[in-house]
């Protein structure tokens, strides 16, 4: 847990910085990274403010990049079934890349589902906590950092380790490679809609890789 | 519209929306299975979405270029990617992305 707490200072004191530089007050700095939670999310959602793109673009491409989430909510569920709907609604708000990462670790592992869920819900707890301190050191502190130290450049290595793991297979490796490709490619699209087109595109590449690999493989 | 006001309902809504995908499974559906075509397409969410936001991050330019010869920030993605890969290891990939952007700028401004 603790390495995964590392990992998030960084990304959590950039997106404080973002949260300051869209132009938020404290209180709407500590409104996203409490309320929404999701880092991937809060850089977008300040991206897009910052730009000022309308309300239902951002929205939309939040919530495209949030349907990870759907993905980690069903692999989660099964293991969440024995305990009761409370703890459930509360795992559920704490479930983010790097919970997830550390609890279907530890339900794989084996054993009593209960202090499986326990573990999941002091990890999740912990990430929430480290996540709004770290969110509101980078809002005040942020600019102290001098730019040559080049800081921002630890969100796209949060999310590179997030992905690179994933690279494994052709359907995940066609899904990156289209989805980089096409974000290139339509960077002319308005209020930053190549990000979402991107996304779709690349989830598209990969089920249709994995599918045609399939149909190859019956023949 | 009142910016204070805008950033509000963004934090709400897609806070709103978070929390639904979140418990989606776990709650809402807790009796469904995932369609299998959802399912499939669902495992491609992460690596499409976070490529898409990470490439702007890593090149430069508006609009976006791909230049020869790499930036810095181009190859330490690189190299942070082939630390990621191989160590699943996020402090790990961070220090290793980090220090080769310092070395390579280093390096590029003793060059230039």
């Amino acid at each position: 847990m603790l390495p995964a707490c590392i990992g998030l200072i960084p990304f959590g004191l950039v997106c404080g910085v973002g949260a300051a530089a869209a132009g938020a007050t404290v209180w709407g700095a500590l409104g996203m990274s409490a309320i929404i939670f999701s880092g991937a999310a809060q850089i977008i959602a300040a991206q897009l403010l910052a730009v000022g793109a309308p309300i239902a673009v951002i929205v939309l491409t939040c919530f495209v990049a949030g349907l990870r989430f759907l993905m980690y909510s069903a692999a989660i569920a099964p293991y969440l079934r024995p305990l009761p709907p409370r703890s459930q609604q509360a795992l559920a708000f704490l479930l983010t890349d790097q919970a997830f990462a550390s609890a279907i670790r530890r339900f794989d592992a084996g054993g009593d589902p209960r202090a499986g869920g326990l573990h999941f819900l002091g990890a999740g707890f912990a990430l929430w906590a480290c996540w709004q301190v770290t969110n509101v050191v980078g809002f005040f502190a942020g600019n102290l950092v001098p730019a040559s130290w080049s800081m921002e450049f630890a969100v796209p290595l949060c999310f590179i380790a997030l992905i690179a793991p994933h690279f494994r297979n052709a359907p995940q490796v066609g899904a990156g490679v289209l989805a980089g490709v096409a974000v290139v490619a339509l960077d002319g699209l308005p209020m930053r809609l190549n990000l979402i087109a991107a996304g779709v595109v690349g989830i598209l590449a990969g089920t249709a890789i994995e599918l045609g690999r399939e149909r190859w493989t019956r023949r | 519209m009142d910016a204070a006001l805008k950033l509000w309902i963004v934090i709400v809504v897609v806070g709103a929306l978070n929390y639904a995908s979140r418990l989606s499974f776990i709650a809402l559906f807790a009796q469904r299975a995932v369609p299998p075509l959802v399912a499939r397409a669902l495992r491609y969410v992460p690596v499409a979405m976070l490529t898409a936001l990470i490439v702007p991050m890593v090149l430069p330019g508006t609009p976006l270029a791909v230049p020869l010869p790499p930036t810095p920030k181009m190859v330490a993605a690189l190299v942070a990617g082939v630390v990621a890969w191989l160590t699943h290891s996020t402090p790990k990939t961070l220090v290793a992305g980090m220090a080769a952007l310092w070395l390579l700028e280093a390096l590029a401004a003793r060059i230039g």
